[in-house]
């Protein structure tokens, strides 16, 4: 649904995209992470014809953006970190207003996708009397009503209240699961892409730095919580041995291939070792983010500029 | 599919109370230049500078010499700012309010935005000058009985014309406003086009229009005067003339859609490699 193959964008000097390959499959919630000025909203901006990228290429719905952007943007929905609308003008002169930029709607689609939303009854009432959560809904609406295939959510929670966020989060599962969009869910909130997400790009510095299935950042086979009265010894045994690869006091070893915790339990119990706890640890999307992000800043140059060739982690 | 987006831009134009700013502050600035040239001894000394030349002041201290008396200056000096307010508006307004981002995620091109919201502007314009003519007519007759219309500019012009043809001219000078107003409106959307807030581009319109004013009542530069934008945008005041000078009206007919066929291609140009970012 989204290709976008060495996609650069430089502003003056700095580079906010740098060299961006990434695919997102039909009917997937993908998921792009990154911090604030990550270059989230700048890849976003090239994916709807907003932002011309200085090289690459940039396909959407089998179209090329920057050469038929007509095409490509046809059955694609988009909303925005704030939801802005025209306050003076009610909700459905908005939708009637951005859905002609698409193509002539009718009086009974604006109808039914109001009603979607959850905005019936209000429609008619000056945007500037929503509430946050409405403008929200209106948002939706409005992204809705081209009948899109593919959704692009750029930090679509940002500003709502906790009620607000979850009612987003369970309306993106609607259209997910009602409407089969591909959606491509844009944010910084971790638990937000963790709740929603199939799949995920992390960017960093303009840079993707992992790209993969969710269930990939979760998994750490190797990492491991051993509690024991000498953790020295063990460690310094085990390393010696080949049961693990390295250790970090006060209670952390990494697992050796081919190794189990139960073997490495009678391996110690054997050396007259006392093992009080052994848990192999499961890494959150939290230390996940946090691991690559402190890699690729470890990575950067010191004093500014562009950061250096960082290989991004590509899971099948 | 095309009139139904230019209906869009017409309703996000009329919406917004700020349109309307100009049509107010005609009736007002009508209405007190109005009284004041009633109730002063201005509509006196008129008078008395008809029958000096030989007219019946009655015949001609009308609601057509009184409109164009008042509307007058307001063409000059108010008709360029709130054309101008108006066109730094369209592009620069809602790129500052975020909107721009929103209808830029739809399949529409730069150019067929820019061009509807163009027009919008031009209509916009010529609202404003039939608003113009019309409420400074129904002033008039609220003060004057019907009858022709007196035009008197000092040093330049003397003429009066039977109430037909009166009434001709003005609404003629009137269609031609309406061009110089979409000029002054061209000019300032042409500078929203650029990544600036929507009152830079206004000041920024004015500030030529103005230049130009000046510098073409600088006595010096006589000579120069077919070289200034105001010298063209004045091209309306050519209807009060005797005889008309069509050769003159023409020739700023065509400089000033040149003018504009310019300020919209370079408004263009400009807007379609700026990337629109929140």
């Amino acid at each position: 649904m989204i290709t976008l193959q060495k996609l650069t964008k430089i502003f003056g000097g700095r580079t906010a995209v740098d060299s961006l390959d990434l695919s997102v499959p039909k009917g997937a919630i993908f998921g792009l992470l990154g911090h604030n000025g990550a270059g989230k909203s700048t890849t976003i901006g090239m994916l709807l014809g907003q932002v011309w990228p200085t090289s690459g290429s940039v396909v959407v719905c089998g179209h090329d953006v920057t050469r038929d952007r007509h095409s490509a943007l046809q059955r694609v929905g988009a909303i925005f970190e704030t939801p802005i609308f025209y306050e003076y003008l009610s909700g459905r002169r908005n939708l009637e207003i951005l859905a002609t930029y698409t193509a002539p709607t009718s009086a009974a689609r604006i109808a039914e996708v109001a009603e979607w939303v959850g905005l019936a009854g209000r429609e008619d009432s000056k945007v500037r009397t929503y509430s946050h959560g409405m403008r929200a809904r209106l948002a939706l609406a409005q992204a809705l009503l081209p009948g899109p295939e593919l959704l692009i959510l750029d930090e679509p929670t940002n500003g709502l209240d906790p009620e607000g966020i979850h009612e987003m989060r369970e309306t993106i599962r609607r259209l997910h699961r009602e409407l089969g969009l591909t959606i491509l869910l844009s944010s910084h909130l971790l638990s937000e892409v963790e709740q929603l997400c199939s799949r995920i790009a992390v960017i960093h510095g303009g840079r993707k730095v992992f790209d993969g299935p969710l269930s990939e950042t979760r998994a750490n086979p190797s990492r491991v919580r051993l509690r024991v009265d000498r953790f020295d010894l063990a460690t310094s045994t085990l390393l010696a041995e080949g049961w693990i690869t390295a250790a970090e006091p006060p209670d952390t070893v990494f697992l050796a291939s081919g190794r189990t915790v139960g073997r490495v339990v009678r391996r110690l119990v054997e050396l007259g070792i006392e093992v009080e706890g052994i848990t192999r640890e499961e890494a959150t999307l939290e230390s996940f983010y946090l691991e690559l992000v402190k890699t690729a800043r470890l990575q950067q140059p010191a004093a500014g500029g562009r950061p250096p060739a960082l290989p991004p982690v590509q899971k099948p | 599919m095309i009139l139904l987006q230019l209906r869009n831009e017409l309703w996000k134009l009329f919406g917004k109370k700020r349109t309307y700013l100009g049509f107010v502050m005609f009736l007002l600035a009508q209405a007190v230049i109005l009284l004041v040239f009633r109730f002063s001894p201005a509509s006196r000394q008129m008078g008395r500078l008809l029958e000096n030349n030989g007219y019946d002041m009655t015949q001609f201290l009308s609601p057509l010499t009184a409109a164009t008396f008042t509307n007058f200056w307001l063409a000059v000096i108010l008709l360029p700012l709130f054309g101008a307010l108006v066109g730094g508006d369209l592009v620069a307004k809602e790129a500052e309010d975020g909107t721009l981002r929103l209808i830029l995620a739809r399949p529409i091109s730069r150019l067929r935005l820019l061009a509807l919201k163009w027009v919008a502007g031009a209509i916009f314009s010529m609202l404003l000058c039939l608003a113009l003519g019309v409420t400074g007519l129904l002033f008039g007759q609220t003060c004057f009985p019907w009858g022709g219309l007196f035009y008197f500019f000092p040093g330049e012009a003397f003429a009066v014309f039977e109430p037909r043809e009166g009434l001709i001219r003005f609404a003629g000078a009137h269609v031609f406003m309406s061009i110089a107003a979409t000029s002054v409106m061209g000019l300032s959307f042409l500078f929203g086009c650029f990544n600036v807030k929507p009152a830079a581009a206004t000041i920024l319109a004015l500030s030529l229009v103005f230049l130009s004013f000046i510098m073409m009542n600088i006595p010096w530069f006589n000579d120069l005067k077919p070289w200034f934008l105001t010298y063209h945008l004045n091209l309306w005041q050519q209807l009060y003339g005797e005889p008309i000078q069509w050769g003159r009206i023409g020739e700023s007919l065509f400089i000033l859609i040149g003018i504009n066929a310019t300020f919209f291609a370079g408004g263009v140009a400009v807007f379609s490699v700026r990337d629109i970012k929140s």
